[in-house]
């Protein structure tokens, strides 16, 4: 007995050997074991486009939602929404925002969320042998797509915020101490995204099927050409806007990029019409189920219950009434009565006057009301803006508005009205710009064209502040629009310049004492 | 009243008054006396339970003189026999968990003798770590909770802790049923990672994880693993508080542990035990809305507020219309019924000379107060021990359960939205009918509804239910190698498999825009534990006690998860069980292992049980941790003082029967982190080309290798002091405990892609005073009145939140700012918010008083007071500390009287000092065309009522966290009152039982509170540390009525 019992009490030691206390994950990915093939490389790649339109923590995206709460409520097109019970939305709708704004630490977090994950694809696909490559030009793509990507969200920034910590690599340490930075001059900011764009102008000029939507050499040309323009560098800005503007439509162009406006301006926002001709560069939205696009700006729409506002609505009646009857651009962009195919009935929900937003509204969806089913893509840049861009450009450089900035602000304007039939040509010329306008008169008529054809696209704030200090009035362009908006009632603080740079967040200045506030916060 | 006086003489032990019997016994004892002289006689009598009146078996009876010792145990029937040379005599019964009770016999007739529950008297044993020790020996601070309120009825353990034992701050954070509370012993010492005290259920570790028994799979409060368990399966619940005690558990001591010990059979016949009970429940409390009148002149306040030109679509009711509606629709009524309760459970058990068993089963079913919400339990239990030989035991406890909850949809305490089922009913326009005349649900187009669906028909025809399985189940094996040195292997497993189903049907809100919505989720987490220790246990020449325990344990985890969502279905019928007939969406795997390893060490040592040492140490080593930081070395020291055994104490012995002092240091460890926090892992984020989804894989965590355990460290000083003659017990504790190495997600530079890195840094600090105080106040023959109280406080206190870092505000809800912060030199849980004085006026408009920026605000809005004079306006730089979740103490007052067959107990318990963040009241005080408000609005500011305390109704309101949400969350509560009947034994000895029991309880019955919303206890981010004290809308806390029986047999 005493033998059995010893034995059995022994063998139960026996049994449970000491358990290793190494982790070896089964279900999740270590960094070690990845960045080692083709598709590793693609993945890393993809994770970097995902931060333009998602969050990780399921927050609204960059590109749909919170780049809009900056530049749309904080300009003269939109004001805060009912529905925005968020007091830190609010705040951008009414320019009271303070520097603990927590929708401008979010923009910031993402952006830099984006540069973080461009970094890291940039640093490790070389290190993946070209052996593991099918194709020895897919890694110096995959490469240039970051590079792309991350001038991109640095350009935004730098407009945003002005000199921001300029971070290229990803970090490998957890001690706050060593991570901590200041600001790297705007200059240096604007150095490393010309020359980040410069390596991504040599990406391919169109991609197949299910490769579209990725950044392509015509991306980069635009975009360049956009930052020239913002630096009023506008030889260079020409330079880029040449390669890009369709040979055969304009004189002395070189374009083979085969860029054209879409004749139709709704089919701009449909998504059975998405990335077509006039796409330049996409954030791609898609339904499905592995991922959220329920917060696109296409909450413009989610009931027919007319007291349930969305999230946002257009500043006043001032922003509706700048276009005329027969502008597509009206009808495709504002909304006051829907048809709800459930009942049968139309349901008003405003005067036309006080319309709200329809751009990002999926009209193809049945119910209507699941709008966080959306496809509808987000254009960072349409081949409009390049004309828009062309025309500014060739007006800034010859003292004035020469023939073809007419023909490209015009092209523009055809298209609204329905009369452009494609490669430069329009079929009637009723609503052309009045011709002979001075170099200040058509500046002002390409900004008032630009803010007509870009309504949520993440543009207008950048605008009014790139055009700085209206000589007339001695403020900036967007205080002047701001001021004219009763709802605007913090645009009125003493300090013009603060109004044209976004806070550097605070919890990033009460963790690093290296970073400095911009003037006037 | 056991003890028969002596009417005369000076006998040495003639202890107190007694009243029993003095005149009938005074011939009878002088006649016994004499005729008994100098023969052999048998004396005999009955042992019961004082408040059971039950039989108690196995009592043993010895005659008290020096020498050998005579004695005998009770039988079956409770009775015994004894022999003795002569009268009087003195005889001592004792038998375990009741309080030895001398006798003086002075007849042969036969007595009856109630045996007294043992709650606190030195001499008795209690379960500690890895053994037992003589409660007279221990070091450290022990409590066992009372078997009184262990008796109570309740679905789970968890829930009857509450006020127990002082210290241990209970909180049924939701009352739906099979819900968790929240449970912390001393205060919470961690920020974010694991503030859940350790469960030992019969010598196995539980972790309690809700986690592992959640799939993903619908929504809806977590699953409680802890209600797996029947609680009438429990012997007994000890807690051990300070580190003397817990070290021994080392890096899973520092949150407390929790020492379950279920029931065993007894040597004895075989004894079968029924205990039924059916109750009903109600809603104690209904949120307070307005009705259909009220709400269409709200409605038209807020339309008077917007400029003409935006009026269209606006809600406007003629005064007609308003007359018209009158009361309208109550939706919350609509939705709350009565609910019911009631459990039954059975038990066999036993035993011989070299055996032990218990077999138990049990049935729990409740139907809760609101619709669509019930949770129902089968469970059974096993437990055997054996004596194969003198030397080697063997024994193994099981147990298997099955339970099923059926729950509301809706946010739980990880979800951030106020999406709740329940909610939604309150938010629901009362102008809309529920039903339509047909009586079918009304979802006609009616733009009062915030939705296209009928709320109340989302509820009930939505599937939410969870099938939960559970296994723990141990063998061990001891051996005596020598007398002394007991080698004790012991092997169990923990298995838990959960199935949640859910199903939204394409006519509710959820499953309205997908055409149906269903989820399956799957996951099973098993667990085993293997451990060994040997045992040295030695008393040299009754002066030098010795215990010395040595041991090495090893315990896994390992669990895997499916799930799998459809949507898009043709149609309604095959819900969740046919999810191919959808449109597949997200599927998710996943799986995890972690082990612990851990050396253990103890040495009890007592001289005469006078001078008592312990010392404990414990290696662990956790697979969690990061490579460089896998061990943690936890030690303790105890040292405690039987002041009342010195000979100097002499003189005070009748007043004060027993005196201790304990004092102790140690620490203890938390690693309660997920597995691979320390590795940098790929997440992955997804994207389209060309509408087709690809997936995306990037670092979503950075590496750290010295990722490290968080340490307690604990200082305990305690004293037990009884009085006259253990009529008076009292416990008093102080303590101070400090945590470092916090695991704490340190903010990192946010430019670095990564907004924080799990690191070990910053502190907090918990001190506190504990009080327990169990009185015996009337005691004569037929009338007795006991009383305990517990009272305890606690102050937390974050120290530091690591270098540079003084604040942070905690992820707030979706379209919400944080109402908490997390700041050095406050409570974890502090509320932050705006002051707030009344309304503007037109004056203060005129004065230029600062206004609130981000809204333009006129005469009858919210007035803000700033936090300096020197600011113009009112921005988030005016918030300010607005009070604690944490009490500023809690306790707890029960008492029983009992006379002769009847008992009465009642059972108060409560909190003071703590805040509640009433958000269901800020969000119902929201002014909106779509929704239902709160009925506090009749009160506001308007053309027709200027002195209103409330702001006007405006079409834009925003959700600003003022002073007036933060409100006095202080309560007591009847917790418990029962009335319970014994049948006399003469009266069942006829069915052949032993015990007859019958009792009706009331629960809940009473709450005394200034908390405006229903439940003072409200916490709706259960196990979230940094979000306590929230009311977000929870199930509505009820009233219970029931009636038992309890029968042994």
């Amino acid at each position: 007995m005493k033998k059995i019992s010893i034995i059995l009490l022994l063998a139960g030691i026996a049994l449970y050997s000491c358990n290793s206390l190494i982790e070896d994950p089964n279900s999740s990915i270590s960094a070690g074991q990845f960045y080692k093939t083709q598709a590793d490389a693609i993945s890393s790649v993809s994770a970097v486009y995902s931060t333009l339109d998602s969050d990780p923590a399921s927050d609204f995206p960059i590109y749909g939602r919170n780049l809009n709460l900056l530049t749309g409520n904080g300009s003269d097109d939109q004001i805060y929404a009912p529905s925005n019970t968020n007091p830190d939305v609010r705040a951008l709708g009414t320019a009271t925002y303070i520097t603990s704004n927590d929708r401008v630490r979010k923009s910031w977090v993402q952006h830099y969320y984006g540069i973080n994950r461009a970094n890291i694809a940039i640093d490790n696909i070389p290190k993946i042998p070209l052996t593991q490559f099918s194709d020895t030009t897919i890694r110096l793509r995959l490469i240039r797509e970051s590079k792309f990507i991350r001038a991109l969200l640095y350009f935004n920034l730098v407009r945003l915020h002005g000199g921001v910590p300029l971070v290229l690599h990803d970090p490998t340490t957890v001690v706050v101490n060593q991570l901590l930075i200041g600001r790297t001059s705007k200059d240096s900011i604007y150095q490393q995204i010309i020359s980040d764009l410069n390596d991504a102008t040599n990406l391919p000029s169109t991609y197949s099927s299910s490769n579209i939507g990725r950044v392509t050499g015509g991306a980069a040309h635009v975009l360049l050409a956009k930052v020239y323009v913002t630096r009023k560098d506008w030889q260079n800005a020409l330079v880029e806007l040449k390669k890009v503007i369709t040979s055969g439509s304009f004189a002395g162009v070189t374009g083979n990029y085969n860029y054209d406006l879409n004749p139709v301006f709704s089919q701009l926002f449909n998504p059975n019409y998405k990335n077509g001709v006039e796409h330049v560069f996409s954030a791609q939205f898609g339904t499905g189920a592995a991922r959220s696009t329920n917060t696109l700006s296409s909450s413009n729409f989610n009931s027919f219950n007319p007291s349930i506002y969305p999230g946002d609505l257009p500043a006043d009646s001032t922003l509706f009434q700048l276009f005329d009857a027969s502008d597509t651009r009206r009808s495709t962009t504002f909304f006051s009565s829907l048809y709800n195919s459930a009942t049968g009935k139309t349901v008003v929900f405003s005067t036309p006057a006080n319309s709200r937003f329809a751009k990002f509204i999926d009209f193809t969806i049945t119910p209507l009301t699941s709008q966080s089913l959306s496809k509808v893509n987000f254009p960072v840049i349409r081949y409009a803006e390049v004309l828009l861009l062309y025309a500014e450009v060739l007006n800034e450089l010859n003292g004035g508005p020469t023939a073809d900035a007419y023909k490209a602000i015009n092209n523009v304007r055809a298209r609204a009205h329905s009369l452009y039939s494609g490669n430069g040509i329009a079929t009637a010329a009723t609503y052309d710009l009045t011709s002979g306008l001075s170099q200040a008169d058509f500046r002002d008529a390409v900004f008032n064209e630009r803010r007509k054809e870009f309504i949520q696209e993440a543009q207008r704030w950048f605008d009014l502040v790139r055009r700085g200090v209206n000589q007339g009035t001695g403020n900036s362009y967007l205080i002047d629009a701001l001021k004219k908006l009763p709802g605007k009632t913090g645009a009125f603080a003493p300090t013009a310049n603060r109004d044209t740079l976004y806070p550097v967040p605070q919890v990033e200045i009460d963790l690093n004492p290296k970073l400095t506030q911009n003037p006037g916060w | 009243m056991a003890k028969l006086p002596l009417f005369f003489g000076n006998y040495k032990k003639f202890p107190g008054f007694h009243v029993r019997k003095i005149s009938v016994l005074f011939l009878l004892t002088v006649f016994t006396f004499l005729s008994s002289f100098g023969q052999q006689v048998e004396i005999s009598g009955k042992v019961l339970e004082e408040s059971s009146k039950a039989t108690v078996i196995g009592a043993t009876i010895k005659v008290k003189q020096k020498g050998p010792q005579t004695g005998t145990v009770s039988d079956a029937k409770g009775d015994f026999r004894l022999n003795v040379k002569s009268l009087p005599v003195t005889i001592v019964i004792s038998s375990i968990g009741y309080k030895n009770q001398e006798i003086d016999v002075y007849e042969a007739d036969p007595i009856t003798i109630y045996l007294i529950e043992d709650q606190n008297r030195l001499s008795s044993v209690v379960v500690v770590g890895y053994g037992t020790q003589k409660r007279s020996d221990i070091t450290g601070s022990v409590s066992t909770v009372s078997p009184g309120l262990l008796a109570q009825p309740s679905a789970s353990f968890d829930n009857l802790l509450q006020g127990s034992v002082s210290g241990v701050v209970t909180t049924q954070s939701s009352n739906a049923p099979g819900s968790t509370a929240s449970i912390r012993i001393r205060g919470g010492n961690s920020v974010n990672f694991g503030n859940d005290p350790l469960y030992v259920i019969d010598g196995f570790l539980v972790y309690n994880n809700n986690d592992n028994v959640n799939t993903g799979a619908g929504s809806g409060i977590t699953v409680n693993a802890l209600s797996t368990i029947n609680p009438s399966d429990i012997e007994s619940i000890d807690i051990l508080k300070d580190a003397s005690a817990t070290a021994i558990y080392g890096a899973r001591g520092a949150n407390g542990v929790v020492i379950i010990s279920t029931k065993k059979g007894k040597k004895g016949v075989n004894q079968v035990n029924y205990n039924g009970y059916y109750g009903t429940q109600r809603a104690a409390k209904k949120v307070q809305l307005l009705n259909a009148s009220q709400w269409d002149q709200l409605q038209n306040d807020i339309y008077a507020s917007v400029p003409v030109a935006s009026r269209v679509g606006l809600n406007y009711f003629t005064d007609a219309q308003i007359a018209a509606d009158a009361a309208g629709y109550d939706w919350q009524n609509a939705a709350l019924k009565t609910g019911s309760v009631q459990n039954h459970d059975i038990s066999i058990s036993g035993g011989d000379e070299k055996s032990r068993y218990l077999i138990s089963g049990n049935y729990f079913d409740q139907k809760g107060v609101v619709v669509s919400s019930d949770f129902q339990r089968y469970s059974g239990r096993i437990n055997y021990e054996r004596d194969v030989s003198k030397k080697f035991k063997v024994s193994t406890n099981a147990f298997g359960s099955r339970s099923t909850e059926n729950k509301l949809t809706g946010s739980g305490y990880n979800s951030l939205n106020f999406n709740g089922a329940f909610p939604s009913l309150l938010l629901t326009s009362p102008r809309t009918p529920v039903y339509n005349t047909d009586g079918s649900y009304n979802t006609s187009t009616n733009s009062y509804l915030s939705t296209t669906t009928n709320p109340l028909q989302d509820i009930i025809s939505t599937k939410n239910n969870t099938y939960l399985t559970r296994v723990l189940a141990n063998v061990s094996g001891e051996y005596k190698i020598i007398p002394d040195l007991t080698l004790k292997v012991s092997g169990g497993t923990d298995i838990s498999i959960t199935k949640q189903n859910y199903y939204a049907p394409s006519y509710t809100n959820a499953g309205n825009s997908v055409s149906g919505s269903a989820s399956v989720g799957m996951t099973q987490v098993n667990s085993w534990l293997n451990e060994n220790t040997l045992t040295y246990d030695h008393d040299f020449n009754d002066k030098h006690f010795l215990n010395v325990l040595v041991g090495y344990t090893t315990q896994y985890q390992g669990g895997e998860s499916v799930l799998a969502n459809a949507q898009l279905f043709p149609n309604d019928i095959s819900t969740y069980n046919n999810l191919a007939s959808g449109t597949a969406q997200p599927l998710a795997s996943s799986s995890f292992t972690s082990t612990t390893n851990s050396y253990l060490a103890r040495i009890n040592y007592s001289y005469k049980h006078k001078y008592n040492v312990t010392v404990s140490e414990r290696a662990d080593g956790a697979s969690v941790l990061g490579a460089n930081k896998k061990w943690g070395y936890f030690p303790s020291v105890g040292l405690s003082w039987n002041v009342n055994k010195e000979g100097f104490f002499k003189p005070f012995e009748k007043t004060i029967s027993d005196l201790k002092i304990r004092l102790s240091a140690g620490q203890t460890g938390n690693s309660n982190v997920p597995p691979y926090s320390s590795l940098q892992s790929l997440g992955t984020s997804n994207y389209y080309f060309n509408n087709t989804l690809v997936t995306g894989l990037a670092p979503s965590q950075l590496e750290n290798k010295n990722l490290g355990w968080e340490t307690t460290t604990q200082f305990d000083a305690g004293i037990d002091l009884s009085l006259l003659n253990n009529k008076i017990n009292l416990v008093l504790d102080g303590y101070y405990k400090k945590t470092t190495d916090l695991l704490l997600n340190v903010p990192l530079p946010l430019y670095t892609g990564y907004q924080s890195a799990l690191e070990n840094v910053g502190s907090v600090q918990n001190k506190g005073l504990e009080l327990t105080v169990n009185t015996e106040n009337i005691k004569t023959k037929n009338f007795s009145w006991r009383s305990t109280i517990v009272w305890a406080t606690n102050a937390n206190k974050i120290l530091s939140l690591g270098k540079g870092v003084s604040n942070y505000f905690p992820l707030a809800p979706t379209g919400q700012v944080s109402p908490v912060i997390v700041a050095v030199g406050q409570p974890v849980g502090t509320f932050w918010g705006y002051s707030t004085n009344g309304l503007l006026t037109a004056e203060d408009i005129a004065n230029g008083y600062p206004l609130l920026t981000g809204v333009s605000q006129t005469v009858g809005d919210q007035k803000y007071l700033t936090t300096s004079s020197a600011h113009k306006t009112i921005t988030t730089v005016d918030k300010h500390y607005l009070g604690s979740a944490q009490p500023s103490f809690t306790g707890s007052f029960s008492n029983t009287f009992t006379y002769k067959q009847v008992d009465l107990t009642f059972f108060f318990q409560g909190s003071y000092g703590n805040k509640i963040f009433n958000l269901l009241q800020q969000q119902l005080e929201l002014t909106k065309q779509t929704s239902n408000a709160s009925a506090s609005l009749l009160d506001r500011y308007s053309a027709t009522n200027p002195n209103g305390t409330l702001p006007r109704a405006t079409n834009a309101p925003v959700a600003q966290v003022i002073d007036r949400y933060i409100e006095d969350g202080s309560y007591l509560r009847l917790k418990n009152l029962t009335l319970s009947y014994s049948v006399p034994t003469k009266l069942i000895s006829r069915i052949h039982a032993r015990q007859l029991k019958v009792y009706v309880t009331g629960q809940n019955l009473l709450t005394i509170t200034k908390y405006s919303g229903t439940d003072p206890e409200a916490n709706f981010y259960t196990g979230d540390n940094t979000k306590q004290g929230i009311d977000f809308g929870v199930y509505p806390s009820s009233k219970t009525y029931l009636v038992g029986v309890s029968i042994t047999l």
